[in-house]
């Protein structure tokens, strides 16, 4: 799928929901979790608020704020006209003008109070049309896929040099800032870099200020983003060597991570995904372990622009489709080892899920 | 100013005593009450790109997902943050408050909070602005149409104290350290990318929590951020480095380059100009007037001209702005940061003439009535002649395939 095709469907969904002007909405706080339809429409990652208006028959405008921006935004949102504005609300109305007929809104449930109070204001007959834009994004672009495979790439390379690097005496934080210096000096604009170490840690957190030590279990969730495309490895590692029980469990993970993957197919809805892996941690009594409070999820869409096809869950019915990027990970919370990372990210082929990483996820203990 | 925001806060965080007292955040609560004497509490919003006022009453900083504050009139504090509770853990360390518990089902927890509270008197929330409008639904149809007092409490955070005038004068230090840095890098023959980074690890080393960049490819007429590697070196590279260490900002504008460059000579000594008009009392709209007067003939950059500078503090950008139409004051024990940019009205219009015959094969009635207005007719057919002259040279080279010598690279190749 190219870029033009995807707005064509984007444009097809405006038609089929009867949408005469769709308007696209961002506050520029960039989030793993929170789908952006500025950058799906607009390939677009802004510095402040931005939004995308786009007629259902005519030339699309994008509002960047702040206004100096602009010129930055017409490298890559060809096609568009540019319009720089210093409040993006604003921007919104002067781009509707007088139009006519019904106008459908994306990205306003997230949208900071200050931009969507205001802006339902303004169009107080306007309806929910995240549908439009997100139905058509849930399979990555061959753009985006390539820069998924980078990013990826850059995980990797980012997990090595965690692997060099770390040690007893340094702090979580310490060690946190230099893998996402590390990675931008890769080409990784962004990195949601979850990181935390301890003899058994409750869950994977942000990184503070704690001192590793030997023997610690080291888990991170490396995410680099290339050219606004997330891809995320999840990773384990010992400072020494690990136990042979540790070593035990992790495997139980490599085991639920590989059914996982081989459970996703083309046709298949996600939830059989998270079943599969599931499954695996049952049958060795850990049943009660892979539900709320312990796990929510096997995986995750991977953004910034579209977060489809969603959360590997149980009750997340989509059917897997060619192109979808998502993560598989059953992480997992047991009750003798703590919290343990591992996970992929893959690509939906008509073979099944293709792991983008060139090396799976294996426990590692880190010499010291 | 803007900067690109991070999708996850990594650096460090941690509430440190001896740096920020607990007594410190205890005097900031009691003066919070001046601003809502009759609220039974105060609901505090913060998330990774707006969270000043709850790191102001807090200390936190929510690295991750979005914290609210729940500060009663009577007793003690509670710190609700995003995430399951195997992520407590890991928050802890970053406020004095004790009750740190998951954010969940927050309409119905506020609510029963609320009704907890002696007196009876309404909540009043702070951060509204930047709180999810599907979160904001959630707290108001759980508590009704609910005041709003950030704007107050900006006001009360304008002063800053001795330890908070400390935390910003190291960010100041690691600003310099990270501009150093950068000139060296640029020395040794580093490009675009490697240059910034250098200058962004330089801060890291000295323990800044945040570093955030922006850079000029066109010789500081536009700014963008790290988007892709910038293989190529630029001489003079313009570039914006904004530290955060211990929850303070520090800010500024640098030229990197080898050679002396009277614009920025310029530009220096009409912030020095500008610095000692700052006095107590003095408004910022008549500072901002006076500077862009300065300036002329030269013009203020595009990202300077309506907005010189801005208290600066938790929040890289607080108020009061220092702009023309201001009528805010400069204040005894406020920290603020001023931005010098000047920009040379006919380089500028050469690179849009330029820019626009080549694309467009022609320019606009628009477009030749500034270019005229602004250079002359007579600097004007020069342009033109010096664009067609320039494209000749390159049509011939292009088509020939005739490579510069190798002694004497283009100095366009980037």
């Amino acid at each position: 799928m190219t870029h033009d095709e995807r707005l064509a469907a984007i444009r097809a969904g405006m038609i089929a929901r009867k949408v005469d002007t769709l308007v696209a909405i961002h506050d520029g706080a960039h989030f793993i979790e929170t789908p952006n339809p500025v950058f799906v429409l607009g390939r677009f990652k802004s510095l402040g608020p931005a939004a995308v208006v786009l007629p259902k028959d005519g030339e699309a405008t994008l509002i960047v704020t702040p206004a100096w921006d602009a010129e930055r935004a017409a490298e890559t949102a060809s096609g568009m006209r540019i319009a720089g504005a210093d409040d993006v609300v604003n921007g919104i109305v002067a781009a509707i003008g007088d139009a006519k007929g019904i106008v459908g809104i994306a990205g306003l449930p997230f949208a900071a109070w200050g931009i969507a109070s205001r802006l339902t204001q303004a169009l107080p007959q306007a309806a929910a049309a995240d549908d439009v834009v997100f139905d058509a994004a849930a399979a990555k672009t061959a753009d985006e896929i390539a820069n998924a495979r980078e990013a990826t790439r850059i995980a990797e390379l980012g997990y090595q040099r965690l692997l060099e690097v770390a040690r007893p005496g340094m702090s979580e934080d310490e060690l946190a800032v230099e893998l996402r210096w590390y990675t931008k000096t890769l080409g990784a604009e962004d990195n949601f870099l979850l990181l935390c170490a301890g003899a058994r840690n409750p869950a994977v957190a942000p990184s503070n200020g704690r001192i590793m030590q030997a023997g610690d279990t080291l888990v991170a969730e490396i995410t680099p983003s290339y050219r606004g495309q997330l891809a995320q490895i999840c990773r384990t590692a010992t400072l020494g060597p690990a136990s042979a029980d540790l070593k035990q469990k992790y495997s139980l993970l490599v085991r639920a991570m590989n059914a996982g993957i081989g459970a996703a197919s083309p046709g298949a809805p996600m939830a059989a995904v998270c079943r599969a892996v599931n499954a695996v941690l049952e049958a060795e009594g850990y049943g009660e372990y892979c539900h709320p409070p312990h796990i929510r999820r096997r995986g995750h869409g991977l953004g910034f622009g579209s977060i489809r096809p969603g959360d590997v869950s149980l009750d997340n019915g989509t059917a897997l489709r060619e192109g979808m990027v998502f993560m598989i990970h059953p992480n997992q919370h047991l009750p003798e080892a703590g919290y343990l990372l591992c996970g992929e990210p893959v690509l939906l082929t008509a073979d099944g899920a293709e792991p983008l990483t060139q090396q799976r996820s294996a426990l590692a203990e880190i010499a010291i | 100013m803007h900067t690109m925001q991070s999708t996850l806060l990594v650096g460090p965080a941690d509430w440190d005593a001896t740096r920020m007292p607990k007594d410190e955040f205890l005097a900031r609560t009691v003066a919070l009450w001046r601003i809502a004497p009759a609220a039974a509490g105060v609901i505090v919003y913060g998330d990774r790109a707006h969270h000043a006022e709850l790191a102001y009453l807090t200390h936190f900083t929510p690295k991750l997902e979005a914290a609210l504050a729940l500060i009663p009139r009577v007793g003690a504090p509670r710190l609700l943050v995003g995430g399951g509770a195997g992520m407590m853990q890991a928050a802890r360390p970053l406020t004095f408050i004790t009750g740190v518990q998951p954010l969940r089902n927050a309409g119905a927890t506020v609510a029963q909070w609320i009704r907890e509270q002696s007196g009876g008197g309404r909540p009043v929330l702070i951060g509204r602005p930047y709180m999810p409008h599907a979160l904001h639904q959630e707290i108001a149809g759980a508590l009704g149409t609910i005041a709003d007092k950030t704007a107050d409490l900006a006001a009360l955070m304008r002063r800053k104290s001795p330890r908070e005038a400390a935390a910003i004068g190291e960010a100041c230090a690691s600003l310099d350290a990270a501009v150093t840095a950068m000139r060296q890098a640029q020395r040794s023959g580093a490009g675009v990318t490697a240059t910034v980074l250098a200058g962004e690890h330089a801060a890291h080393k000295r323990g800044a929590q945040d570093v955030r960049t922006l850079f000029s490819l066109d010789g500081g007429r536009t700014l963008r951020p790290f988007e892709a590697s910038v293989e190529g070196a630029i001489d003079p590279l313009q570039v914006y480095v904004a530290v955060r260490q211990h929850g303070y900002w520090a800010e500024g504008f640098a030229v990197v380059t080898a050679s002396s460059n009277p614009y920025v000579r310029g530009a220096n000594e009409i912030l020095l100009y500008a610095i000692k008009m700052i006095a107590p009392g003095r408004r910022c709209g008549h500072i901002a007037r006076e500077t862009n007067e300065a300036i002329a003939p030269l013009r203020s950059h595009t990202l300077t001209q309506h907005v010189m500078g801005n208290a600066i503090g938790l929040a890289l950008e607080e108020h009061p702005l220092i702009a023309a139409d201001s009528t805010d004051v400069f204040e005894a024990g406020g920290v603020y940061s001023l931005r010098v940019g000047l920009s040379d009205a006919r380089e500028r219009t050469c690179f849009a003439v330029a820019k626009e015959i080549l694309a467009d094969k022609g320019l606009s009635d628009d477009s030749y009535a500034a270019a005229e207005k602004t250079m002359g007719l007579e600097s004007l057919v020069a342009l033109v002649a010096t664009v067609g002259s320039f494209s000749m040279t390159c049509l011939t080279a292009a088509t020939f395939r005739i490579d510069p010598p190798a002694a004497n690279p283009t100095p366009l190749a980037e």
